[in-house]
């Protein structure tokens, strides 16, 4: 009868006979479930980074994305879709797959540079040639006879970052009197007529369907617009006020575990703060986190005046408990 | 109504009316006005258009996402919209009325009701390839085979089990389950053709047992393989979920094959293959066997006599089903290594029985190895009368001559009395079904079971009185 041990230096025997068949294996698929604007950024950053890998590492990665409304892809994750990676809108949409699902570490953030956000980005309004309602800053969207168009966030990062831009201008003009902001949020809101669940939607919405006078959209989303539409038809404007969008990116621990693609997951993620990476970001119209980069390209981005959703609302947390959580400041006003 | 609208109103824009009347009549208020009218207008259908669209495309991904609630003919249940996920409750009841002839055997030969199977069945799958089942037992009785009263009630769990389906030619079964083993017990409780199966499964094969299997289908589904290890049982016997007895297990083989499966010969339906079971065990509990009725049992071993030993089992079985006619045969023999009481005499012992059963469906359906589907379902006013089925069996139980003592030898010396265990039944049976629906079945049978010894004195042996019974069942099944 085999011993315990002759079981164990059998296994190590056949183990030692299989690492190289497993060190040949070359195809490797990540998932990364991103938000709705980032089509474009990772067509051609997966391109870039699989060249990369291949020939670092002779390993063909074929990377998949998903693309939704950031809140609404945060809980596929947590309900059991398998993202090797998550690129989401904002850091609230990720600390829940720590908070709902134990996807990821608590720390999760401090485990990239820029608080894991290797590109930024900011609101700003696309309007329609010419730009026929006269709009210039948030008061302008609030006036009576506007159609604005920004979709729901209580499903879309983007409208999260839209309405909280809003909310700042609000409290700065009323000098924190939150009973006049909320007014003004509120006939914001009234010029909505319908609610996307996602920011692509919501171009859709403006741009193809040709409804409203105004899209709140993110920077990178406006600039593609006019540039796939021509500057003939839409113009983008830089309001006096805005929001320092910073979408981050995390690897989804459970996942890469299980499915033994942790190190190709991470090297993706760290590629994006490449100068490469950096390079695509900036040429998708994402505001570059690497210096060099950004100094590249800062004729690109207006500078305006930007808050922070940290100095602003106190972090995510307590900004997504106030705001977006049922009962929130959205559903006090939007349902009233 | 408001595609019209957006038509005329994009026509007109498109057509630079509105633009050139914007042109022609600038500063004319009405027309200013209305031209407003119209662009307001044509902003109200577009939002109402892609209000809708966007409600449609939420409705599309609900879709995907909602589960799918089914109820009917095959049970009730839930299913994920992937499908890789899904539970399931199905049902089998059958009450039977028993009424013997001469009730003369045993007190729990008596006529009256009973309620023969109770089972809900909890079955689903998980992942799209991990199946479970579970089917607790309520009705009349422990299948232990052993001298235990037959009729004991014993409510217990009959099925619990887990099925990972890796490939079709590799699946793996765990837990409390039929072991592949018997041809007419790996039919359903609610598919058999008789009241009760035959001699092969209840007294020979065994019927429940605790233990794994690995299985598939290979050669175009053709061949189906199955081997498995389980914690053992006696002939005809249920496992219990209790832990093993001894350290000994019984390890189970068979090959079963459709060679004809698919092609339009008139050999299509023929199955036929060959099982056994094996274990080596020297506190082997050894079975009683019962007469047809299942409440008599006709064969006991003297208390205290074990098996000591091997224990071989082998089956032969087929069947064979074209059109309305079917028919299956099985064969087992039972080769046991057995110990009397006072540890004095060792012997091996071949008890074997056989069956051969018939069917006909009468209104033309289709006769198969499940229950019988009605082309038209008995209703009241109606003019379907469900289907009709007739059904015919032989069978025999045979018990090795040396089992028994003798007047010259004592009964002590051998392993049976055979003053009061028969050496042989000779059942013949006939009956018919009548399937009202895909749920609804009554059935009676009429057996006939002739003994072989089993009474009188050493002096004079006699054979038993026939049993002669007359069994009917309404039987549900989804």
């Amino acid at each position: 009868m085999k011993t315990i041990t002759q079981h164990l230096r059998g296994a190590a025997v056949a183990l030692a006979l299989a690492a190289p068949l497993a060190a040949s294996a070359a195809d490797v698929t990540l998932l990364n479930v991103s938000y709705d604007p980032t089509r474009e950024l990772y067509q051609d950053f997966n391109a870039a980074f699989s060249k990369y890998w291949k020939a670092k590492t002779g390993d063909n990665v074929t990377i998949k994305t998903s693309h939704g409304g950031s809140g609404k892809q945060g809980r596929a994750i947590i309900d059991g879709l398998e993202a090797d990676v998550a690129t989401l809108a904002l850091a609230y949409d990720i600390d829940a797959l720590y908070e709902k699902g134990k996807l990821i570490p608590k720390d999760w953030q401090k485990r990239l540079p820029h608080n894991s956000s290797p590109y930024t980005s900011t609101i700003v309004f696309l309007v329609r040639k010419g730009n026929p309602k006269n709009i210039k800053d948030w008061d302008d969207i609030a006036r009576p006879g506007i159609s604005v168009v920004t979709p729901n966030p209580k499903t879309s990062g983007g409208a999260r970052w839209n309405y909280l831009a809003a909310w700042a201008y609000g409290q700065r003009k009323f000098n924190n009197d939150e009973g006049k902001t909320r007014d003004f949020i509120g006939k914001i809101l009234k010029n909505v007529p319908v609610l996307d669940s996602g920011a692509r939607g919501a171009t859709t919405t403006f741009v193809e369907r040709g409804i409203g006078d105004v899209l709140l959209a993110w920077e990178n989303e406006a600039f593609l617009a006019q540039k796939e539409l021509g500057p003939d038809k839409f113009e983008i404007v830089v309001p006096s006020l805005s929001i320092l969008a910073e979408p981050p990116v995390t690897v989804v621990d459970k996942v890469v575990n299980k499915r033994g693609t942790r190190a190709v997951a991470d090297a993706y993620l760290q590629y994006l703060y490449t100068e490469e990476g950096q390079e695509i970001a900036a040429k998708n119209y994402y505001r570059p986190t690497l210096e060099s980069v950004a100094k590249k390209y800062e004729k690109n981005f207006p500078k305006l005046n930007l808050v922070t959703v940290d100095s602003e609302f106190g972090g995510w947390q307590k900004a997504q408990k106030t705001h977006f959580a049922d009962g929130g400041t959205f559903d006090q006003i939007y349902l009233k | 109504m408001q595609f019209k609208i957006n038509k005329i109103t994009s026509a007109l824009v498109a057509s630079g009316l509105l633009l050139a009347t914007h042109s022609a009549f600038a500063g004319d208020p009405d027309i200013e006005a209305l031209r407003q009218t119209i662009l307001d207008l044509d902003q109200k259908i577009k939002v109402l258009e892609r209000k809708n669209e966007i409600a449609a495309e939420e409705a599309a991904a609900k879709k995907k996402e909602t589960p799918v609630v089914v109820a009917g003919p095959t049970g009730f249940g839930i299913k994920s919209a992937d499908g890789q996920f899904e539970y399931s409750l199905k049902g089998l009841i059958q009450l039977d009325y028993r009424h013997f002839d001469k009730p003369d055997h045993t007190t729990s030969a008596d006529d009256g009701f009973t309620a023969r199977r109770i089972r809900p069945t909890f079955q689903g799958t998980l992942f799209g390839k991990y199946d479970f089942r579970i089917t607790p037992e309520f009705g009349e009785t422990a299948n232990n085979n052993a001298t235990t009263s037959p009729s004991q009630n014993i409510s217990r769990v009959i099925d619990a089990y887990v099925d990972a389906r890796f490939d079709p030619a590799f699946k793996i079964r765990a837990g409390k389950f039929k072991p592949f083993v018997g041809l007419e017990r790996l039919q359903g409780g609610g598919d058999i053709k008789f009241i009760e199966r035959s001699y092969v499964s209840n007294n020979f094969l065994p019927n429940r047992g605790l233990g794994a299997s690995i299985y598939g289908d290979v050669l175009d589904s053709k061949v189906s393989y199955a081997v498995g290890v389980f914690n053992g049982t006696a002939d005809g016997g249920e496992e219990t979920t209790r832990i093993d007895a001894d350290n000994d297990k019984d390890y189970t083989a068979r090959i079963f094959t459709t060679p004809f499966k698919g092609s339009d010969s008139v050999l299509e339906g023929l199955g036929f293959g060959i099982a056994g079971t094996y274990t080596d065990s020297a506190t082997g509990a050894l079975p009683s066997y019962k007469a047809p009725s299942q409440q008599l049992n006709f064969f006991t071993y003297n208390t205290g006599t074990v098996g000591d030993g091997s224990r071989v089992r082998v089956s032969p079985q087929a069947y064979y089903y074209y059109g309305p006619f079917g028919v299956i045969a099985e064969y087992a023999r039972t080769s046991q290594e057995v110990r009397n009481a006072a540890n004095t005499v060792n012997d091996t012992l071949k008890n074997d029985a056989w069956q051969i059963a018939a069917s006909w469906v009468l209104t033309g359906e289709d006769a198969s190895f499940k229950s019988v589907k009605p082309k038209n379902p008995f209703e009241t006013g109606k003019d379907g009368w469900g289907a009709w089925e007739l059904v015919a069996r032989y069978q025999e139980n045979s018990i090795d001559s040396s089992a028994f003592g003798t007047a010259t030898t004592g009964v002590a010396a051998r392993f049976a009395n055979p003053t009061t265990s028969a050496k042989e039944a000779k059942t013949w049976g006939v009956g018919v079904n009548w399937y009202l629906n895909q749920w609804v079945r009554l059935a009676t049978n009429y057996e006939q079971t002739k003994f072989d010894g089993g009474a009188g004195t050493f002096a004079n042996i006699r054979d038993r009185e026939d049993e002669r019974i007359l069994f009917s069942r309404l039987q549900f099944q989804f």
